[in-house]
């Protein structure tokens, strides 16, 4: 078999196992989650919580209140998705004994592996964009609504017309951008980099419970990464009181993954602008883990009997 | 082992990469700056905050929600509490620093104007303590978000304001403060064609900057082609000012589109003493337009009793 047609049989294979694992958690009825969602959405469309605001500052404060809940239950969403998802996997799979089936055949276990995972990753994509779809609808219809209102508010008071230009950009910078769509598409990455880092866990756990446990710590800890390097890079190697909190900062920088670069869908909810080359690098931040962490699993499910 | 040897060799090669890209994601101001480590107070509260990533923005917005229940309790230190919070939560959500800062200049400190169960001279240091404290909310705020213009509107419009100025000490000062607030967003290029006539009414009010005051008046009116009954009392008091020898018909025919907006626009000036706007040769303005209109003399704005600038002597 030349080389080609082997990368295309295990490609075909993986997306079978994918197609079919996709199937599975589509009729354990997770899209119900949904429902939920539209009724966060129009919660923070329509519902007048008490809080304060001029008429100048109302109808950015809407827009931004739907992306933030918007993207906050998407984050929510994605994250429980992808880690209780992938950790159902291998366990569902031992009990309903197809896992034995499956490794009668002549699939590779990295196959097998590779194809799990994506089907998570495509569940967690399709809802992904699904409630991108719902909270662009939105924003969109909520963003012409604001500023014709800000609009003529402005004009019955005499702005001039840079002032007017100013508002009206300023309303559209907090609509659907493309930074948000990217902010989406962070959203999804920080998914995949914890749907194979739970599968990572999943190879060698005991349990469901265990395996959402620890990928849940990894998650928390994860964001202070960044903050564990700094410790290291930043105190006086000379203390000796400060040895193991180097150490211990040094192997929680080596051993966790970074989430905190990922936190940068916060900014953009708050109006910021992502560059292109920054969304590229994230992706290739999460490209990275995500295939090391595939690897890794299958080094471990590779020696694991049945 | 293995396992363990490669995810350690695989944290050693991405490490740099990863220290590159949070330089860049901090220098598009989409992360905040980096933690300083010696102070160890603070980790507990950022832990929060950073653990909370993608949701940050929506806690600080129930967080928000609580502040206002805290606001209709009048529960003041646990408003701004909330608001510290929820600026640690969302730092560049401009909304956050205006209404923290606000619920402390103008609610906190109101309500310590009219508190009676305080004993006098505490209620004078409440009021003057919340307006600075909301003095430096507003300005932590423009520290944090550097590149927005309406938090820097927001610290000029809070220093010339007629019923706190007097917080502030030295009355011409923090006009002087307001005003290179003002310009300092005009600065920034993106702020409202407005703000630079609110500069220009906080420069007309410091003692000794009348000349500079009267070329920006003139400036923004020309290039703002606006007829605002502030800016063309403004105007002519500071041309008077710089020459008071020019007869006043004419001085008024050169600013005013007619006499009966120089009547309208000048009575508004004499009677509003709280905002401390200068009235040079204004009493002789209106003698003049009294004549002219044929106002009749027991009608005369200059007989309307003024009312009483604000001073917190008078509350306290």
């Amino acid at each position: 078999m030349n080389p080609l047609s082997n990368i295309l049989s295990h490609a075909s294979r993986i997306g079978v196992i994918a197609r079919h694992a996709f199937t599975q958690l589509v009729r354990m009825k997770v899209f119900y989650f949904l429902a939920f969602f539209a009724a966060i959405l129009i919660a923070s469309n329509f519902f007048n919580l008490p809080q304060h605001f001029s008429p100048e500052s109302e109808g950015v404060r809407i827009l931004r209140n739907i992306k933030s809940w918007s993207l906050g239950a998407m984050t929510f969403f994605a994250l429980v998705l992808s880690v209780v998802s992938t950790a159902l996997l291998l366990p569902k799979d031992v009990e309903d004994r197809t896992l034995y089936t499956i490794l009668a055949k002549p699939v590779p276990r990295l196959d097998y592996l590779a194809g799990k995972l994506l089907g998570v990753l495509l569940l967690v994509f399709v809802s992904l964009a699904l409630m991108d779809l719902l909270m662009t609808g939105a924003l969109y219809l909520r963003t012409n609504m604001v500023l014709a209102e800000q609009v003529s508010l402005a004009e019955s008071r005499g702005w001039l017309a840079q002032d007017i230009a100013l508002l009206k950009s300023e309303i559209l910078s907090h609509g659907s951008t493309p930074s948000l769509q990217g902010a989406v598409f962070a959203v999804f990455l920080r998914a995949a980099i914890i749907a194979s880092m739970a599968l990572l866990i999943s190879t060698f756990s005991s349990s469901t419970l265990f395996t959402t446990n620890i990928t849940f710590l990894v998650y928390f800890i994860g964001h202070f990464q960044a903050d564990a390097l700094g410790v290291f890079l930043n105190s006086d190697p000379g203390m000796s009181d400060g040895i193991w909190a180097r150490g211990a900062s040094l192997l929680v920088a080596l051993v966790l993954p970074n989430f905190d670069n990922f936190n940068v869908i916060d900014a953009v909810i708050e109006g910021q602008v992502m560059p292109l080359a920054i969304l590229l690098k994230l992706t290739l931040v999460a490209l990275f883990y995500f295939v090391f962490y595939v690897i890794a699993s299958w080094f471990v499910f590779a020696k694991k009997e049945f | 082992m293995v396992l363990g040897i490669a995810i350690l060799a695989m944290g050693a090669v991405r490490i740099p990469f990863e220290k590159g890209l949070v330089d860049d994601l901090r220098t598009a101001d989409l992360l905040p700056p980096e933690l300083d480590v010696k102070t160890t107070d603070r980790i507990g509260q950022t832990f929060f905050a950073v653990s909370l990533g993608g949701m940050r923005t929506l806690v600080a917005t129930i967080w928000n929600l609580r502040a206002f229940t805290f606001f209709s309790d009048q529960k003041w230190a646990d408003v701004a509490e909330c608001y510290d919070l929820i600026v640690d939560l969302a730092p560049r959500t401009q909304y956050y620093w205006d209404t923290g800062s606000w619920h402390q200049a103008y609610n906190e400190a109101s309500y310590y104007l009219y508190d009676s169960k305080l004993p006098s001279l505490r209620r004078k240091q409440a009021w003057k303590d919340a307006i600075l404290n909301g003095r430096q909310f507003v300005e932590r705020g423009i520290r944090n978000n550097p590149d927005d213009p309406v938090l820097l509107e927001r610290l000029g419009y809070l220093l010339a304001d007629s019923n706190k100025i007097a917080a502030f000490g030295d009355i011409g000062k923090s006009y002087e403060e307001s005003y290179e607030a003002y310009m300092s967003a005009v600065a920034l290029g993106n702020a409202r064609a407005l703000t630079t006539r609110f500069a220009l009414y906080s420069l007309a009010r410091v003692p000794g900057r009348e000349k500079e005051a009267l070329a920006m008046a003139r400036k923004v009116r020309s290039e703002q082609n606006t007829n605002s009954v502030t800016l063309l009392s403004v105007l002519y008091t500071l041309s008077y000012h710089d020459d008071p020898t020019r007869p006043v018909d004419e001085l008024i025919d050169s600013i005013f589109p007619s006499r009966e907006a120089a009547y309208d626009a000048l009575s508004g000036l004499w009677l509003r003493t709280r905002d401390r706007y200068p009235v040079h040769g204004v009493a002789q303005a209106i003698t003049l337009l009294e004549s002219d209109l044929k106002v009749p003399e027991s009608d005369s704005v200059l007989k309307k009793k003024l009312p009483p600038g604000m001073s917190p002597e008078d509350y306290f």
